[in-house]
C-alpha cells in the first residue's frame, strides 16, 4: 500500500479500479417487505457520492450492502471489479471504511486508541503494531486537526470532535473507500460543514472514493459530486447535483413541492419546500 | 376471536378432562352428586373430592387468575412482554421472607404469613423498581435486575435452608410450589383477595391503558404518572404475595398467560389485562392436572410451581424476540482516571500477602480469632492450600470470563453467572448425580462443564438467529438460568440425597477440593488467561459495536464463537467448586475499570488477578465466620457483590 491517501495502488494489478463499486439488479427484502428493489448504480473511483432520500427509502441499507454489514437478497455488488463475496474479512476491511450512524460506544478509549482500532485490517488478532501502523495513525489524527487531544478520552469530546475521531479512524484504516451513515446528523450546522468539508479534502486530495448517506439535499449537493437518489427502494434519480437541484426531479424524490433559489453570492443552488 | 373462543374452550375442556381422570380414580362421577349433597356422611374418597381434589382444583383456577393478571398488570405498567412476578424477583422476595420467617420469627408467621410474604414481595419490587427508574423501567434493565434481585434471594432462601438443616425440608417443598388442599380455608381466602384486587384494578384501568404510549403522551393527557404507577405495582406485587403466601413458589404463571392471549392474536391492552387471569387460571389447572395425572400414575410427586417454571423458561426464551430492545444507556458513561499497568497490578498484588497470611495463618476456634504459630501454619496448609489455589483459581477463571463477555457482547452487565452458563453447570451437575450416581467427582466436573457448553450453545443458537445483539444474548442466558433453577427445585422437592448434594452446590464449597483438583483448576486458569491474551485485539475491536468491528475485518461469528466456547469451558471447571452464584464474574471486570485498568490486555489481567484474590479471601471467610460450619464459598462472595450491583444498576 502506499503512502497515507495516496491515489496509486499497488495491490490492485488486475482488477478494474475505475469503479469504486457497481450495484446492479440488487434487491433486498426483510420479512417479506421490499427494502431495496432492482437498484443499480455506478460509483466511479475518488468521487464524493451522496445517497439522498426521505425515511425508510432505503439508503441506509444500500450502504449497509456496500460496506457488506447486509447481504442483498438478490443482485450483486462489484467492489474494484472483483464480487463483494469474493473479499475476505480483512483484505475487504484495508479497502473498504464504514462509519456506522451509532457511534455512542468506544468513550472510555483516547483518541489515540480509538485511531489505533482502524490498523486491525493491516495487523490482523496476533501481528506486531509496527512502526509504519503508529505512522498512519498519527498522519490520521494530524489530517483531522485532533492532534491536540489525541489523549483526550473520547467520551469527553463535543459530537463534532467525537465524529472527527471515528473519521480519523477509517483514514488510518488506509481504505481506498470511505462509506459514511449519515455522518453528520447529530451535529449542528457549523460542525456538519466542518465534518463535510474533511470528508471532501479527504476525497479529492487523496483520491479517496466516498459514498455518504446524507438528509440535507443542500449539503449533499455542496458537497459531493453526485447525488444519487432513492425512494421506496428504487433509484429515481441519479446524477450531477446541479442536475438534481431543480423543482420537477426534487417532487418525484421526495414527494413534495420544492422550489430552488440561487443566491448572488452563492457558486450552487439552494432547495426548500414549498 | 372466535380462534381464541376456540383455544380458549380446548384448554378448558383439556383442564376438565385431566381434573375428571384424576377425580374418577377416586370416585365414579355417579357417585359425587350424593358425595357432594347428599346428607349422609361421605366415605374416604368422597372426604378426598370435597376436601382435596375440588379446592385443589379451585386453588389452581384462583391462584393462576391472581398470577396471569398480575404479570398482565405488570407487562401493561412497564410496556415489557417478559415481565411477570417471577422475572422480577417479586416471588423470590416473597419466599426469602417466609424462609426467615420460618427460621428466626416463627411466632410471627403464625397467622400472619401473608403479611410476611407480602412483605418480602414488596421489599423485592420497591428495590427492582428503584433499579429501573432511573432507565425509565427500561425493559432488559428492569427484567436483568429482577433476575438478579431473585436469584440474590433464592440462593439466600436455600443458603439458610442449608445452615439450618432437616427441619427446613418442608420449605424446600414449598419452594417449589405445591397446590395440595387440606380444605377449602386457602381456597376462600386466595378468591376474596382476588375479588378486592379486581376492584382496585378497574379503578385504575383506563390510565392504565393510557400508560402504554408512553410517559410523555400519558402525562400530557393528564395521567398522574407517579399514582397509577405505584397503585399498578402495588396490586400486581400484592397479586404475586397472597399467591406466594398461600401456595409457594410458582413461577412464569403471568408470563404465559399473557403470551397465550397475545399468541392468540389479541392485541388490544383491555382485552389482554382482562382475558390474561382466564388464561393463567386455566393455564395453572392444566399444570396441576398433568402433575396429579402423572404422579397418581408414577407415585412421584413433585410441586406444580416447578411444572410452570419448565414451561415457562422456554416460553421466556421464545418471547425473547419480542422485546424492544433498547440500547444499554451510554450517555452516563463514567471517565475514569487511568492507572499505570505496572503500578495498578502492584497495588493489586499487595493485597496477596495478607490474603495467604489469612488464609494460612489465621483461624477461629468457635470462640475466638487465633494467629497459628508457623509450626500449626504449616501443619494445616497440606490441608489448606488445595481449598485456597482451586478457590482462587477459579475466582479467575470466572472473572476473566466476565471481563470477556462484557467486552465481547458491549454490554456491561454480562458475565458468567448473568450469562447462563453456571446455570447450565448446574443442569449438567446434576444430570450426572442422577444418571451416574456412583461417578465421583471427576463426572461431577465432567457433566457441569458438559453443561455450561450446552447452556451456551442454546444461548448461542438462539442469539445466532438474532445476529447476537447483546441484550438478547443477556437475557437468553437468564432465561436459561432460570430454566436450570426450575429443574434444580423439582430434583430438590423430589427429596431425596440428592437433594442435598444440590442445595450444597447451589452454595459452592472450596473444601472439597483435592490437591489434583486444586492444581486442576489453577493450570486451567493460567491456560484460559493465556488464551485470552491471543484474544486481546478482538476484545478491543469488539466494544466498538458489531457494525464497526466487522467493518474492520474482525470475523465476527468465528471470533465470537471461539470466545464463547472458551467462556463456557472455564465457567463450568470453575462453577463446580463455586456453585452457581458468585457475582464474582460480573463484579471484578468492573471495579478495575473503575480502578482505571481501561486498556483491554490491562482489563483481563487485572480481572483475573482481582478475581482470584477476591475468591481467595472468600474461602477464608467461609471457612471461618461462621465454624465450626462452613458457609458456601459462592454465598459469602455473593453477599459482597450483590449489594455492589444493586448500587451499579442503581447509579447506571
Amino acid at each position: 500500500m502506499g503512502e497515507l491517501m495516496s491515489e496509486t495502488d499497488d495491490s490492485a494489478e488486475m482488477q478494474d479500479v475505475s469503479h469504486a463499486f457497481v450495484a446492479s439488479n440488487l434487491g433486498y427484502t426483510i420479512d417479506g417487505v421490499e427494502i431495496l428493489s432492482n437498484v443499480s448504480l455506478n460509483f466511479p473511483s475518488g468521487e464524493m457520492a451522496a445517497l439522498v432520500g426521505h425515511n425508510g427509502s432505503g439508503k441506509s441499507s444500500l450502504l449497509k450492502i456496500l460496506a457488506r454489514q447486509l447481504s442483498p437478497t438478490s443482485g450483486s455488488v462489484l467492489h474494484e471489479g472483483r464480487d463483494l463475496k469474493s473479499y475476505h474479512n480483512r483484505s475487504f476491511a484495508r479497502s473498504v471504511a464504514y462509519l456506522p450512524q451509532d457511534l455512542s460506544a468506544g468513550s472510555d478509549m483516547t483518541i489515540r486508541e480509538l485511531v489505533s482500532c482502524g490498523r486491525y485490517p493491516w495487523h490482523g488478532a496476533l501481528g506486531r503494531f509496527s512502526d509504519l501502523d503508529r505512522d498512519k495513525v498519527e498522519a490520521a489524527i494530524l489530517a483531522t486537526h485532533l492532534e491536540a487531544f489525541a489523549d483526550r478520552v473520547v467520551g469527553t469530546l463535543s459530537g463534532g470532535e467525537r465524529q472527527r475521531a471515528w473519521i480519523a479512524m477509517l483514514i488510518a484504516q488506509d481504505a481506498r473507500c470511505l462509506l459514511l451513515d449519515e455522518p453528520t446528523a447529530a451535529l449542528d450546522i457549523a460542525h456538519q460543514v466542518e465534518v463535510l468539508s474533511l470528508v471532501r479534502r479527504l476525497a479529492h486530495e487523496a483520491g479517496i472514493s466516498v459514498v455518504i448517506v446524507l438528509h440535507d439535499i443542500n449539503m449533499a449537493a455542496r458537497f459531493c459530486d453526485r447525488i444519487h437518489a432513492l425512494k421506496s427502494g428504487r433509484v429515481v434519480a441519479s446524477d450531477k447535483p446541479e442536475a438534481i437541484l431543480v423543482p420537477d426531479r426534487l417532487r418525484s424524490i421526495y414527494g413534495i413541492n420544492m422550489a430552488v433559489v440561487t443566491a448572488p453570492d452563492l457558486s450552487y443552488r439552494l432547495a426548500y419546500p414549498l | 376471536m372466535s380462534r381464541t373462543v376456540i383455544v380458549g374452550l380446548a384448554g378448558l375442556l383439556g383442564a376438565v378432562a385431566l381434573f375428571l381422570f384424576t377425580a374418577t380414580q377416586h370416585l365414579a362421577i355417579s357417585a359425587w352428586p350424593s358425595v357432594l349433597f347428599g346428607p349422609e356422611e361421605p366415605g374416604l374418597d368422597g372426604i378426598i373430592l370435597q376436601y382435596g381434589l375440588l379446592p385443589r382444583a379451585g386453588v389452581a383456577i384462583i391462584a393462576g387468575a391472581a398470577l396471569g393478571l398480575s404479570g398482565a398488570l405488570l407487562q401493561q405498567l412497564l410496556r415489557n412482554p417478559i415481565a411477570d412476578p417471577s422475572t422480577l424477583g417479586i416471588s423470590a422476595g416473597a419466599q426469602l421472607a417466609i424462609v426467615v420467617a420460618t427460621l428466626f420469627f416463627p411466632q410471627i408467621l403464625d397467622g400472619n404469613r401473608t403479611i410476611v410474604a407480602l412483605s418480602g414481595a414488596g421489599a423485592a419490587a420497591a428495590i427492582v423498581f428503584a433499579l429501573g427508574w432511573r432507565t425509565s423501567f427500561e425493559p432488559v434493565t428492569m427484567v436483568v435486575s429482577g433476575m438478579l434481585v431473585g436469584v440474590t434471594a433464592v440462593a439466600l432462601s436455600s443458603a439458610l435452608t442449608l445452615a439450618q438443616g432437616e427441619y427446613l425440608m418442608s420449605l424446600v417443598t414449598w419452594n417449589g410450589g405445591s397446590l395440595s388442599q387440606q380444605d377449602w380455608s386457602v381456597f376462600n381466602a386466595l378468591s376474596l383477595e382476588l375479588v378486592v384486587s379486581l376492584v382496585f384494578c378497574a379503578l385504575v384501568m383506563r390510565p392504565l391503558v393510557l400508560l402504554g404510549l408512553g410517559d410523555a403522551s400519558a402525562q400530557s393527557l393528564g395521567i398522574n404518572l407517579r399514582g397509577v404507577r405505584l397503585a399498578v405495582a402495588v396490586i400486581a406485587t400484592a397479586l404475586a404475595g397472597f399467591v406466594a403466601a398461600n401456595v409457594g413458589l410458582i413461577g412464569f404463571v403471568g408470563l404465559a398467560a399473557a403470551a397465550f392471549v397475545r399468541g392468540c392474536g389479541i392485541r388490544k391492552p383491555t382485552a389482554v389485562l382482562a382475558l390474561s387471569p382466564l388464561a393463567g387460571a386455566l393455564f395453572l389447572w392444566i399444570c396441576d392436572g398433568a402433575v396429579q395425572a402423572v404422579s397418581g400414575a408414577t407415585g412421584e410427586t413433585f410441586p406444580t410451581g416447578a411444572v410452570t417454571a419448565l414451561i415457562g423458561g422456554p416460553i421466556l426464551l421464545w418471547l425473547l424476540p419480542k422485546v424492544r430492545a433498547a440500547r444499554p444507556t451510554t450517555a452516563s458513561h463514567f471517565i475514569v482516571r487511568r492507572i499505570r499497568f505496572s503500578k495498578g497490578i502492584s497495588g493489586l498484588l499487595a493485597f496477596l500477602p495478607v490474603i495467604i497470611l489469612l488464609a494460612f495463618f489465621v483461624g477461629n476456634d468457635g470462640q475466638k480469632w487465633t494467629l497459628l504459630s508457623y509450626a500449626d501454619a504449616a501443619e494445616l496448609s497440606s490441608l489448606r492450600w488445595p481449598r485456597f489455589l482451586a478457590a482462587a483459581g477459579a475466582g479467575g477463571l470466572l472473572a476473566l470470563t466476565g471481563a470477556i463477555l462484557q467486552r465481547m457482547t458491549g454490554n456491561p452487565m454480562a458475565s458468567p453467572e448473568v450469562i447462563g452458563v453456571s446455570g447450565g453447570a448446574g443442569l449438567g451437575f446434576a444430570a450426572s448425580l442422577t444418571f451416574f450416581p456412583a461417578g465421583g467427582p471427576y463426572s461431577l466436573v465432567f457433566g457441569a462443564a458438559l453443561g455450561g457448553l450446552a447452556a451456551m450453545s442454546i444461548v448461542l443458537g438462539l442469539a445466532r438467529r438474532q445476529n447476537f445483539p447483546p441484550e438478547k444474548l443477556l437475557l437468553a442466558g437468564i432465561a436459561v438460568s432460570s430454566l436450570s433453577s426450575s429443574v434444580l427445585a423439582v430434583l430438590m422437592a423430589a427429596g431425596d440425597q440428592k437433594a442435598w448434594q444440590i442445595l450444597a452446590w447451589i452454595g459452592g464449597s472450596a473444601s472439597a477440593a483435592t490437591p489434583a483438583t486444586a492444581v486442576f483448576l489453577a493450570s486451567a486458569s493460567i491456560f484460559v488467561l493465556l488464551a485470552a491474551m491471543l484474544m486481546v485485539r478482538w476484545l478491543t475491536l469488539l466494544p466498538l459495536g458489531q457494525a464497526t468491528a466487522h467493518s474492520l475485518g474482525v470475523p465476527i461469528m468465528s471470533s465470537r464463537v471461539l470466545m464463547l466456547a472458551l467462556c463456557g469451558l472455564a465457567t463450568g471447571m470453575a462453577s463446580v467448586l463455586v456453585g452457581p452464584l458468585s457475582f464474582v464474574g460480573l463484579i471484578a471486570p468492573h471495579i478495575v475499570v473503575r480502578a482505571g485498568f481501561v486498556g483491554t490486555k490491562e482489563h483481563l489481567v487485572s480481572s483475573f488477578v482481582l478475581g482470584a484474590l477476591i475468591m481467595g479471601f472468600a474461602d477464608f471467610g467461609a471457612r471461618t465466620m461462621t465454624f465450626p460450619y462452613e458457609l458456601p464459598l459462592g454465598l459469602f462472595a455473593a453477599m459482597v457483590g450483590a449489594p455492589y450491583l444493586v448500587w451499579l444498576v442503581g447509579r447506571r
